[in-house]
């Protein structure tokens, strides 16, 4: 009997539900070729994505059946030659590659940890590829031809030199008495063990803001030290490769709860930068920038919010937001929400929405107080990587001497520095611009050109609202720093 | 607060989702589309290994199929190729994306024999899409598919949906010379009506009455790219196995099942896309157009730099520039717009290449000039050689100072000569097909290539129907100037063939009745219908009859009260016996366990049976009629001409037809209204002569009056 239903057509939310049947093989080229086809493609679906597959890599072990992974090195070059095959799948997705390297700074991070545990002051074969020195070697080509050379590299040496400058810096209140207590009490601490898991467990069952900084902000903290291996030293050497992955995996799924509530954090600080009568321009319906609006609103501040349309790609998506409110994100936890999940619409929660085309932005900015935007993607320079029609808007900004502000999750920022800046953009389906059968004459004569994305130079924006909190652009630096081990902005080739 | 508000809504889970057990969505793919219009590239590979913009053209259909969702596919292979996609798809990607990829190989001769195959082997368990392999599209068609389900659930007898795609009135990638026409029920979207219109031919449309009567919106688009993807039904299947001769998914499967609306309602419905792309390369002339939509990114995703295959390295740069890694380009070397460039090839000093596909490992020397052109993989050309418009396939070498000019095929492994001019629409290849279709190497044609070259001109051999097709969809094709005045009189699409079977006898007679008035062509068309339909049915029955081997007596009563029901012509009749004898003796030559001779057969099929035809053929004029018709359906059969040749030599020999019946066919025009026709009838030429000779000896009439006749019966035309 034929049912009336249709087949789903691949997408997020399929690739999702058949990752924890499908082997994992195929579970990988399934991924690439939905990368490739286009069928993944906003930030956040690619960043929720990878990391599901990650874990599964993770958990499948080295041979991809008995769950084990002989060394941590062996299981660095997996996530490693994974990680090529999506970004190569798809290099314009900037999003996949942090995820990636996240993925890698988690395991280094383990694996520092564990390493002093087991290791003699003389240094394992661990500590020989955490030498931060690495990446001033060879360069080689990267698909993008995107350099992995990070301002930061330049501007402080060791990454674990500012670190402490870091921490008390960001502005967000709860990030740093976080970290904190894992510097002071390590030294003290009977067990390291106990010290580094008894936050992460915390932040995990409350959901706090504090998922990003493991990766990152430890580590220096804990770098090979003489006095702490010292102390350690009789921790036995037995379960070593068990409790890696049993605290990777930990790390992981921080890492997906941190995709998960990235909204919510950027939209506390949301109270900070919209005011009552202010009037906000912004591009297109993001989640984000939805959520961060519909937070301001909800504590009765009164705006008006224009929105540019994002004619010719994404303006009936953003038509749609404007009339019924944003779409919830995709995420195991919600699959199948569908039409119900929808967040409320702006104009529900009392704010006025007006509704432009994007040629209309540079008339309007002598009446806009402030330009919020959601890129794909935040290069390690600062710029921008987001919808076509954001050049346009911040060109305008400047010349008005209006602020953007750029709301991005940290999983966002990219270590990437952009050297070839216009193979970046991507160019669509011109059929959006003329359409495919309207003149075959016509179409046989010209080139019809579509881009989708813009690439942004950072001069055009004042100030970048992560997660964590707000930051300056000439600081950016140092939260990518954090995040990201300089051993994996190099990923290279196979 | 809002997060809280946001949490809660998502921890109330709706469970929209389908959770019902669903069947896996079925594909075929027929990779041989039973044409000959790539030859010579064809010879070495089938054509959808054919490269399009550097990837092979049946990766973009099977990207579609897993883009569309679907998990099984069935690879259908037929003819001289098998093999070789066999082996492709077995190490490709493939194999581990889909659920299941299997390959299907057969003997099949059409795709109407491809669809009898897959029902006999009763592999589709549900609804299924059938695409050919040579379909590059983009199309979302999951919104056709839910309304095919819908359908099918309300009607059990909608039995397939054709997806088209809407392209104004003029469109590099829809055919030009065969323009199709749909005419549909614009509140149900079914299909009523379907026609091949062709350039410079009356526009007039023969839509039954019934249908103006019964609906009330019809919109007849003549606007539509068919891009040969079809949602299938286990039932359309079924009517392909009820009605053995037809071959063409449009042309018989279409219009037949139309034409049987009335007797057993199945519908076929349309589904017209306004959005997205999808086009098939049928032909060279549509392999130039879609190459140029995929650079251009229309097919986008599926462009160069998606980077469809693994090792593929593609990267976009501006004016749709698509450069793989490893590509060497000489300082003063120009790069045009809409140009590919794959791996490791390399452009010499003072070169401009524009507009065109480059494979991989070509060698492009200095000075050259390469503007519209598709260059296979590695490809040598000299220096200060012109390439325009023209296809150069794999390993092909053009020397020095070359010129090859416009619509130039230059086939694998060809070598040209320095300083020689390939001039259009030349076809140069280097091997061939022998009679027993084996591959053999050609003799070099030193005038062709020049000293030293390896190649031949492809001579056209007008007895192979299928070389000559191609040649003229060839040339008409490459030429990339619109060519819409196009003056041939042959038509170059697979659909086209069947035109001459059933449709060429009434479609002559029913003008004379058309010209007269509105009302009475109506009444034409609907004799003609209503005729057509008679002959069918009374042909069925007969053949039935007879492979039944059943009494003759009682064929004849069957056919008589057939006759008395639809109160039919005494020549319907004939045309309906005769049909099915031509059809019988066939049979008996093509049984597959004994086949039988064709003089055998046709003696045993007419002296079994011959009280069928002295029942309604009995004076000249009439016997005359009853050739006629015994040639036309046994035009495109198998041994058509040497099955004719005893039919009518038992025919002569047993009385049944006279020397004069004899003359007057082979003076009918209709009898050599076309070549194919002539040819045909040019085998039993021996048969009449030596009747009509005999006659005249007896009789000692002369032979010339006969000429006069004829005449005398071109003007009825």
């Amino acid at each position: 009997m034929p049912s009336a239903l249709a087949p789903p057509t691949p997408s997020l939310t399929t690739y999702l539900r058949s990752l924890d049947e499908a082997p994992l093989d195929k579970s990988i080229t399934t991924l690439i070729s939905l990368l490739k086809r286009r069928q993944i493609r906003s930030s956040r679906s690619c960043a929720l994505a990878t990391t599901k597959l990650l874990i599964r890599v993770v958990e499948a072990g080295e041979d991809g059946s008995d769950g084990k992974w002989s060394s941590t090195q062996a299981l660095i070059a997996h996530i490693r030659t994974v990680g090529r095959k999506l970004i190569s799948a798809q290099p314009k997705e900037i999003v996949i590659g942090n995820i990636v390297r996240r993925v890698l700074g988690v395991i280094r991070e383990v694996a520092d940890r564990d390493s002093e545990t087991v290791a003699d002051l003389s240094g394992s074969e661990i500590s020989g590829p955490t030498s931060p020195i690495t990446i001033t070697g060879e360069r080689s080509v990267l698909p993008m031809r995107l350099s992995e050379f990070s301002p930061r590299d330049v501007l402080s040496g060791r990454p674990g030199t500012a670190d402490s400058v870091a921490s008390s810096t960001f502005s967000s209140p709860a990030a740093a008495p976080q970290q904190r207590p894992n510097l002071m009490t390590a030294p003290t601490g009977t067990s390291l063990f106990s010290i580094l898991q008894h936050p992460q467990t915390q932040t995990r069952s409350t959901s706090s803001p504090y998922a990003t900084p493991p990766a990152g902000t430890q580590s220096p903290a804990l770098r090979p030290s003489p006095t702490f291996k010292s102390t350690i030293s009789t921790i036995p050497e037995g379960g070593e490769s068990l409790d890696i992955k049993a605290e990777v995996l930990d790390g992981l799924a921080e890492l997906l709860d941190e995709l998960s509530v990235v909204d919510t954090q950027i939209a506390e600080s949301a109270l900070e930068h919209i005011h009552s009568g202010e009037v906000i321009l912004t591009h297109g319906s993001s989640r984000t920038v939805q959520r961060f609006l519909l937070t301001a609103a909800g504590k009765k501040r009164r705006f008006t919010v224009f929105v540019a349309e994002l004619y010719p790609n994404d303006h009936l998506a953003v038509h749609d937001t404007l009339v019924n409110g944003s779409l919830p994100p995709v995420s195991p936890e919600d699959e199948g929400l569908g039409e119900k999940g929808r967040w409320k619409a702006l104009t529900a929660a009392g704010v006025t929405v007006v509704l432009v085309p994007d040629t209309a932005v540079f008339a309007l900015m002598p009446r806009v107080n402030k330009v919020l935007l959601s890129p794909h993607a935040v290069m390690a320079s600062g710029s921008l990587l987001a919808a076509a029609g954001t050049e346009t808007i911040c060109l305008a900004a400047k010349e008005h001497r209006v602020p953007v502000v750029v709301l991005a999750g940290v999983y966002k920022l990219s270590p990437v520095y952009p050297f070839d800046e216009e193979g970046m953009v991507e160019y669509g389906d011109p059929s959006k611009v003329v359409g495919f059968a309207e003149d075959g004459r016509f179409i046989d004569g010209v080139d019809v050109v579509n881009p989708i994305s813009d690439f942004v130079g950072a001069e055009g924006v004042g100030l970048y609202v992560t997660n964590l909190g707000g930051c300056a652009p000439g600081y950016l630096y140092r939260v990518v720093g954090d995040h990201y081990r300089n051993e994996d902005i190099e990923l290279g080739r196979d | 607060m809002a997060p809280k508000a946001s949490k809660g809504g998502k921890a109330a889970k709706q469970n929209e989702g389908p959770t019902e057990a669903e069947e896996p969505l079925q594909a075929v793919v027929f990779t041989d589309s039973h044409e000959g219009r790539f030859i010579p590239f064809t010879y070495s590979q089938p054509r959808c290994r054919l490269k399009l913009a550097n990837t092979p053209l049946i990766e973009y259909t099977l990207e579609w199929l897993a883009s569309v969702g679907v998990q099984e596919v069935f690879v259908h292979t037929a003819g001289n190729h098998s093999e070789q996609v066999e082996a492709y798809l077995e190490q490709s990607r493939w194999q581990d994306t889909f659920d299941s990829l299997r390959t299907i190989t057969s003997a099949a001769t059409s795709i109407g024999d491809a669809m009898r195959d897959l029902d006999e082997k009763g592999l589709m368990k549900g609804d299924f899409i059938s695409v050919y392999g040579d379909l590059v599209a983009n199309i979302d068609i999951s919104a056709a598919l839910s309304s095919h389900k819908t359908r099918r659930l309300k009607n059990k007898d909608a039995i397939m949906t054709m997806i088209l795609r809407e392209a104004g009135d003029y469109h590099r990638t829809k055919d030009q010379h065969n323009r199709q026409c749909f005419v549909i029920d614009s509140d149900t979207s079914r299909c009523i009506h379907y026609e091949q219109v062709r350039p410079r031919k009356s526009p007039r449309l023969d839509i039954p009455a019934e249908v103006m009567k019964d609906h009330v919106d019809i919109d007849m688009r003549e606007d539509l790219i068919d891009c040969g993807i079809d949602i299938c039904t286990p039932d359309s299947l079924a009517q392909w196995s009820d009605s053995f001769d037809w071959k063409r998914p449009r042309k018989d499967f279409v219009h037949g099942v139309l034409q049987d609306y009335e007797t057993f309602g199945r519908t076929i419905h349309t589904h017209i896309v306004k959005e997205g792309y999808a086009a098939r390369v049928n032909s060279l002339r549509a392999y130039d157009a879609v190459s140029k939509d995929v650079v251009s990114r229309w097919t986008y995703p599926y462009s160069p730099d998606m980077n469809m295959l693994a090792d593929q390295t593609y990267q976009l740069a501006k004016g749709n520039v698509y450069r793989e890694d490893r590509v060497t380009l000489a300082r003063s070397s120009s790069i045009g717009r809409r140009t590919v460039l794959g791996e490791g090839s390399s452009v010499g000093e003072g070169s401009v290449i524009i507009n065109s596909v480059i494979g991989r490992r070509c060698v492009i020397g200095k000075r050259v000039r390469v503007e519209n052109a598709y260059i296979w993989d590695d490809a040598h050309i000299g220096d200060d050689t012109v390439v325009e418009t023209a296809i150069v396939a794999n390993e092909v070498s053009i020397g020095k100072k070359c010129h090859v000019k416009r619509g130039a095929l230059i086939s694998q492994g060809v070598k040209v000569a320095d300083g020689v001019v390939v001039e259009e629409n030349m076809r140069l290849a280097k091997i061939e097909r022998d009679d027993d279709d084996e591959v053999v190497q050609g003799v070099t044609d030193p005038k062709i290539v020049g000293e030293g070259g390896e190649g031949f001109l492809i001579e056209l051999n007008e007895e192979e129907e299928e070389v000559y097709e191609a040649l003229l969809a060839g040339v008409q094709d490459m030429d990339l100037v619109e060519d819409d005045d196009d003056d041939s009189d042959f038509d170059s699409d697979d659909e086209d063939g069947a035109e001459y079977e059933h449709e060429m006898v009434p479609a002559a007679r029913s003008g004379s009745f058309a010209s007269v008035a509105s009302n009475e062509s109506e009444e034409g068309a609907e004799l003609k219908r209503k005729k057509a339909d008679f002959v069918r049915t009374a042909t069925d029955s007969v053949l039935d009859g007879m492979t039944k081997k059943q009494n003759e007596d009682n064929i004849q009563l069957e056919l008589q009260s057939h006759r008395l029901a639809e109160n039919a012509e005494d020549s319907w009749i004939r045309e309906a016996v005769a049909t099915a004898f031509s059809r019988y003796i066939v049979a008996l030559t093509e049984n597959e366990e004994e086949p039988q001779k064709p003089k055998v057969a046709a003696e045993a099929a007419i002296m079994t049976n011959q009280r069928l035809i002295t029942a309604c053929v009995k004076e000249a004029g009439e016997q005359a009629e009853f050739l006629l018709f015994l040639q036309i359906d046994l035009l495109h059969r198998q041994q058509g001409g040497e099955v004719l040749l005893h039919a009518a030599y038992v025919l002569a020999i047993e009385d049944f037809v006279d020397s004069v019946g004899l003359q007057e066919w082979w003076d009918d025009s209709r009898s050599s209204r076309t070549q194919e026709l002539q040819d045909l009838r040019d085998k039993a030429e021996g048969v009449v002569t030596s009747m009509v000779a005999a006659a005249a000896a007896e009789s000692s009439e002369d032979e010339e009056s006969g000429e006069d006749e004829d005449d005398e019966d071109e003007d009825d035309e």
